[in-house]
C-alpha cells in the first residue's frame, strides 16, 4: 500500500449532488446543461492535482418512496440527469491528467457499441478513462427499457460477467498492436490478418467483431466497480482495478475492503492492485468553528424528502410506511442490499427511527468530515489507515463550491503531510493510479478471458 | 430573391473517407485522432458560413464478405469513432454551427438514443441534428445481438415506431414550465408538470418518465437519406432534411418533388423540407486545372472500392469482369438485402435506354456516391452548378464532401465561398443567425413545427395527467 492518498471527485450530470441543496444559494450544479461549467470544474480539480472525475448514473427516476417519482422530481434528486460520458470530451479537451471514470450499465446495452463509445473516449482522452462497470437494479428504468421488472441480481451479474468477456475480447485482441500500418504507398490502411474477429458465443451475447477501433492508449479502460452485495464483491474482485464504496462506517469499510482482497487472492490477482475509494463528504473551512458554521447553514437546506427518495432506493423501503412509531427494521429485499447488509453489521438487532436515518444519511449515506485543514487530513489519514482503503471519493454538498473549499483547505495540508500528490506521475490513468504499463496487468482476469484460455467464474 | 444555400460537411470519424483517398499524399489520414484537427475544423466550417457538420456512420465493419472484410481494413474503413463524442469538443469552440450524427434505429433503444440526443441538445445549446438511418449491413446485425439482419421494409416498420416513441420521451412527457427551481415553493421540478409515456407497441414497450429534462430543440433537426420507394415515404413522414445521393439532376429532381409530393400528402408544409445533395467539388484556378486534379484523384482511386461498392450499394458482382462487357440492368433486383438506391437508379437509367460497361460503373462508383456527386471547376463554374441544381431539381443547399481531409475543405472555404457570398448565395460571415440549428435551417421556430408528427406527442402534453 502507498502513503498516498488517491483522490476522485463524484458527482452527477444534474442538478443537485447532495438531497435538497439545489436551493442554496451558492449551488451551481443547475448550470449541469452548460459545456463551460463542467469545463470550469475539470480545471479545478486537475489544479488540485485530483486524480479523476467519476460520474455516477441511473437510468430511471427513483420512484420507492410515496410509491412515485414525484418525491424525486420535486428534489430533482438524479432526476433529471443526462447522459455523463458525453460531458468527457470536452473536459478532456481542456485538461492533460485529470481521470474521467464513468458510470455505463450492462443491463440494458449491448457490449458491441459500449465497447466502441469507450474506446472513443479513451482515444479522445488520451488514456484517462475509467469505467465504472454497474447493473441495474431499479425498477422504473426496467419498465423504460421494456422489462415488467428489473432482472434479479444473480441475473443481473451473470449477464455482467458475459459483457465483460466480450468487452475484453474487443479491447484485447481483437486488433494486433502493429495492425495499423498506415502504409500510404502501398495503400494499405490496417493489415487485415492482424484484425481478428472475436467470434464471442457467450450465455447472453454472440458477437463476432471485430472490434471498431485500433488499440487505444490503455485498450481496456480502468476497470471501477460499486457494488458491495455478496454477487456484487465476487464480480468487483474479478474484474475492479478500483472500487468506489458507499459504506456508512470504517468497520463496514474495512470489512468490503478485506472481503474484496481475499476473494480477488483466490483469483490469482495482487490484492494490493485493486484499490478502494470510499466515499467522503467534506465540509471544510480555513477554521473547525467556520466550518461547523458551514455545516449548519447546509443543514438548513437539506430536504428530508430528498433523503427518503435515495434511502428508498438503495433499500427498497418505503419510509413513508413507517409504522406510528416511526421504527423501521430492515426486511430482506431483492434488490441493493449492500446498505441493509452495512447497518446491520454495525448492529444486526438495532431499531432504526425513520428520523435517525434521516439525520444519519442528511447529505448522503457517506462519511462526513466537517472541519478544518488538520481536522479532515487527520480524520483522512485515521480513515484510511483503520480501513486499508487507498484514496477517497470526494462528495460535494454544493458544486463546485465544496471542491473548491477542500482544495483550497486541505489539499494544502495533505500536501505539507506527504499524502497526496503535488505533481502528477506521466501517461495514462492506469499509470498515474500507480500501474507500471498502460494496459491491464497480466494478472487480470481480462487477460486471460480475452484470449480465450479463462472463463469468467461464477 | 436569391435563396441562401444550406450548407453542411460530410465527415467520417475515421481515416478514410467518401472519397477513399487517404493514401493521397495531400491527405491528412490519422489528424481524426487529434481533438486540434476537429476544433479547428469546426472554425473553418463555422466562418465559412456552413450550417453544420454531418457525421456519417455504421455501426459496423461495412462488410458481409471476407473480400469487403478484408478491402475495407486495407482503405482505412476501420477504425471509426463514435461521432457522438467528437461533438461536446466541437460545440465548445463554436456558437452557431450546427451538428449532424447518424444513429440507427435499427440497433439502439429508443429510450437510450433520447436521452443521447437530449444531453447533446443541451451542451450544444440546441444546435444538434439526428441523421435516421435504419442500417443495411449484415454485420451490423450480428453484432448488435440480432440473428439476423431485418428485411428492409421491416426496418422501416420498426423505425416508424422507433420514433414514435422518440417523439414521445421528447415532447409528451415534461411540459415546457416543468423545471421551476423555486427555492420559496422547495421545488425543483413540478411533478404535476411531468408524465410517464405509456407505449406499447409491436417492438417496443416504454412506460415511465423520461429522466432528462427538454432541451432547446426537444426534437434534434431530424435528416434523413433514404431514397428507395420505402425510405422516401419515412423522409416524407419524418424528415426535416433530406441528403440526396442522386447522380444527375433529373434524377435528384425526380427524387426532390416525389418525397414533397409524398409530404404535402400526409398534411405537411413540402416547402419545409430541405434537401441536400451530396457534392465533391474539386476546384481549380481553371477548368483545365481543375480537370488535371480531378484526373488525380481518379487515377489514385482504388476500383476495389467501386467493386465493392456496387456489391454492397446495387447487389452487383464485377469482380475479374472484363471492363468493356456492356450490362443489363433493366431487371435488376436487391430488395430485401441493402440500401436500394443505387439499384433503383441503375434500373430506371438503364430503362429509359442508357447504356453502362463494367468499366463505365467502376469509373461512375470511383468515389462513393458516384460520379454525378463530383464537380470540378473554377469556384465562378461550381457556383453555377450549385446555381443549375437549386434551379432545375429544386433543391435547397449542398452536403458538401470532400476528396482530400482538410485540403480539400480549405480550398473550398478560401475559393468558392466568397464567390457564393459574392453572388449572395451565402450569408455574409458573421452573420446572425437562430440560436438554434432548426431555425438556421428552417426559420421557424426551435422546436419541430405543427404538422410534424413529433408535434403529436405534444397535444398528449396538455391532456389532463393520467
Amino acid at each position: 500500500m502507498t502513503d498516498r492518498i488517491l483522490l476522485n471527485a463524484v458527482t452527477v450530470n444534474g442538478p443537485t449532488v447532495s438531497p435538497g441543496l439545489w436551493a442554496h444559494p451558492e449551488e451551481r450544479a443547475h448550470e449541469y446543461t452548460s459545456l463551460s461549467y463542467w469545463r470550469d470544474l475539470a480545471r479545478t480539480l486537475e489544479a488540485a492535482r485530483f486524480d479523476a472525475i467519476f460520474f455516477a448514473d441511473m437510468l430511471g427516476a427513483y420512484d420507492v418512496y410515496q410509491g412515485s417519482p414525484a418525491p424525486a422530481l420535486r428534489q430533482a434528486v438524479q432526476v433529471p440527469l443526462n447522459d455523463p460520458t458525453l460531458l468527457i470530451p470536452a473536459m478532456a479537451a481542456v485538461t492533460e491528467h485529470l481521470g474521467f471514470a464513468v458510470t455505463v450499465s450492462t443491463t440494458y446495452d449491448q457490449p458491441f457499441p459500449v465497447a466502441r463509445r469507450l474506446s472513443t473516449l479513451d482515444l479522445l482522452a488520451g488514456g484517462r478513462v475509467g469505467w465504472n462497470v454497474v447493473t441495474s437494479n431499479l425498477p422504473s428504468a426496467a419498465r423504460l427499457y421494456g422489462l415488467d421488472r428489473e432482472l434479479d441480481a444473480d441475473e443481473r451479474y451473470d449477464r455482467g460477467d458475459d459483457f465483460m468477456a466480450v468487452a475484453y475480447k474487443l479491447w484485447e485482441s481483437s486488433w494486433e498492436d502493429d495492425a495499423v500500418a498506415l502504409d500510404q504507398e502501398g495503400n494499405v490502411y490496417a493489415i487485415p490478418d492482424k484484425v481478428h474477429d472475436i467470434d464471442h458465443e457467450g450465455p447472453f451475447f454472440s458477437v463476432p467483431g471485430p472490434h471498431l477501433l485500433d488499440p487505444t492508449p490503455q485498450r481496456t479502460p480502468v476497470l471501477f466497480q460499486a457494488g458491495s452485495s455478496e454477487r456484487g464483491r465476487q464480480f468487483a474482485a474479478t474484474h475492479a482495478e478500483a472500487v468506489f464504496l458507499n459504506t456508512p462506517t470504517a468497520a463496514a469499510t474495512k470489512y468490503i475492503i478485506d472481503d474484496i482482497r481475499e476473494r480477488a487472492e483466490r483469483l490469482g490477482r495482487d490484492p494490493a492492485s485493486v484499490r478502494f475509494f470510499p466515499k467522503l463528504t467534506p465540509i471544510a473551512a480555513a477554521t473547525d468553528e467556520e466550518a461547523l458554521e458551514r455545516y449548519r447553514d447546509f443543514l438548513s437546506y437539506s430536504s428530508t424528502e430528498g433523503i427518503f427518495t435515495l434511502l428508498g432506493a438503495w433499500t427498497g423501503l418505503d419510509f413513508d410506511e413507517a409504522g406510528p412509531e416511526r421504527l423501521l427494521a430492515f426486511t430482506e429485499k431483492a434488490q441493493t442490499r449492500g446498505l441493509v447488509e452495512a447497518l446491520r453489521r454495525g448492529d444486526a438487532d438495532r431499531q432504526w427511527s425513520v428520523d435517525e436515518l434521516a439525520s444519519l444519511f442528511a447529505f448522503g449515506t457517506s462519511q462526513l468530515s466537517v472541519g478544518g485543514p488538520a481536522a479532515i487530513a487527520d480524520a483522512m489519514e485515521q480513515f484510511v489507515q483503520e480501513t486499508g482503503a487507498d484514496g477517497f471519493n470526494v462528495a460535494s454538498i454544493i458544486q463546485p463550491g465544496t471542491i473548491e473549499a477542500f482544495a483550497e483547505h486541505v489539499v494544502p495540508e495533505l500536501r505539507r503531510r506527504g499524502r497526496v500528490q503535488a505533481e502528477y506521475a506521466p501517461g495514462t490513468l492506469r499509470e498515474k493510479l500507480g500501474e507500471e504499463g498502460p494496459e491491464l496487468r497480466a494478472d487480470h482476469p481480462g487477460r486471460a478471458i480475452a484470449a480465450g484460455t479463462g472463463a469468467v467464474p461464477a | 430573391m436569391t435563396k441562401q444555400l444550406k450548407l453542411t460537411l460530410v465527415e467520417g470519424a475515421g481515416p478514410a473517407s467518401d472519397s477513399g483517398l487517404w493514401n493521397h499524399p495531400d491527405y491528412a489520414t490519422n489528424l481524426f485522432k487529434d481533438i486540434t484537427y476537429w476544433e479547428d475544423l469546426a472554425r473553418t466550417l463555422e466562418r465559412a458560413g456552413f450550417d453544420a457538420i454531418f457525421f456519417a456512420d455504421t455501426p459496423a465493419i461495412r462488410a458481409d464478405t471476407p473480400q469487403a472484410r478484408a478491402h475495407a481494413l486495407r482503405s482505412g474503413g476501420l477504425p471509426r469513432l463514435d461521432p457522438a463524442y467528437l461533438i461536446p469538443i466541437l460545440a465548445a469552440v463554436t456558437e452557431r454551427l450546427g451538428f449532424v450524427i447518424t444513429s440507427s434505429i435499427t440497433y439502439d433503444h429508443p429510450v437510450a438514443l433520447a436521452r443521447k440526443f437530449t444531453t447533446l441538445d443541451h451542451l450544444t445549446g440546441g444546435r444538434i441534428g439526428w441523421n435516421v438511418v435504419a442500417t443495411n449491413v449484415r454485420s451490423a446485425a450480428l453484432n448488435h445481438g440480432l440473428t439476423e439482419q431485418l428485411p428492409h421494409d421491416t426496418r422501416y416498420d420498426r423505425g416508424d415506431e422507433f420514433l414514435d416513441v422518440a417523439y414521445q420521451l421528447w415532447n409528451g412527457a415534461w411540459d415546457d414550465d416543468a423545471v421551476v427551481r423555486s427555492p420559496e415553493r422547495g421545488i425543483y421540478v413540478d411533478p404535476g408538470k411531468v408524465r410517464a409515456v405509456e407505449h406499447e407497441g409491436e417492438w417496443f414497450r416504454v412506460r415511465g418518465v423520461p429522466i432528462s429534462e427538454p432541451s432547446p430543440q426537444r426534437t434534434p433537426v431530424l435528416f434523413q437519406a433514404g431514397s428507395s420507394d420505402r425510405g422516401r415515404q419515412f423522409a416524407a413522414t419524418h424528415a426535416e432534411a433530406i441528403y440526396l445521393n442522386a447522380n444527375t439532376v433529373a434524377e435528384t429532381a425526380f427524387l426532390v418533388s416525389d418525397v414533397r409530393a409524398r409530404a404535402a400528402a400526409l398534411g405537411r408544409d413540402p416547402a419545409a423540407l430541405k434537401f441536400l445533395p451530396r457534392i465533391i467539388p474539386v476546384v481549380g484556378a481553371t477548368q483545365a486545372e481543375a480537370e488535371a486534379k480531378l484526373e488525380d484523384y481518379v487515377a489514385r482511386s482504388n476500383p476495389e472500392s467501386a467493386i465493392v461498392t456496387l456489391q454492397q450499394w446495387a447487389g452487383i458482382d464485377l469482380r475479374g469482369r472484363d471492363p468493356e462487357e456492356e450490362l443489363d440492368l433493366a431487371d435488376l433486383q436487391v430488395k430485401g438485402i441493402n440500401s436500394e438506391h443505387a439499384a433503383d437508379y441503375l434500373r430506371r437509367s438503364a430503362r429509359s435506354g442508357e447504356r453502362f460497361t463494367v468499366g463505365d460503373l467502376i469509373r461512375m462508383y470511383a468515389f462513393t456516391g458516384g460520379a454525378g456527386n463530383v464537380v470540378a471547376g473554377t469556384p465562378g463554374q461550381i457556383a453555377d452548378t450549385m446555381e443549375r441544381w437549386v434551379r432545375e431539381a429544386d433543391v435547397d443547399g449542398f452536403n458538401i464532401a470532400y476528396m482530400l481531409r482538410r485540403h480539400s475543405i480549405a480550398e473550398f472555404a478560401e475559393q468558392v465561398v466568397p464567390e457564393l457570398r459574392r453572388r449572395g448565395l451565402l450569408a455574409p460571415e458573421g452573420a446572425a443567425a437562430g440560436p438554434t440549428l432548426r431555425e438556421r435551417l428552417t426559420g421557424a421556430g426551435p422546436q419541430v413545427p405543427e404538422d410534424h408528427p413529433a408535434a403529436r406527442s405534444r397535444t398528449r402534453r396538455e391532456a389532463p395527467a393520467g
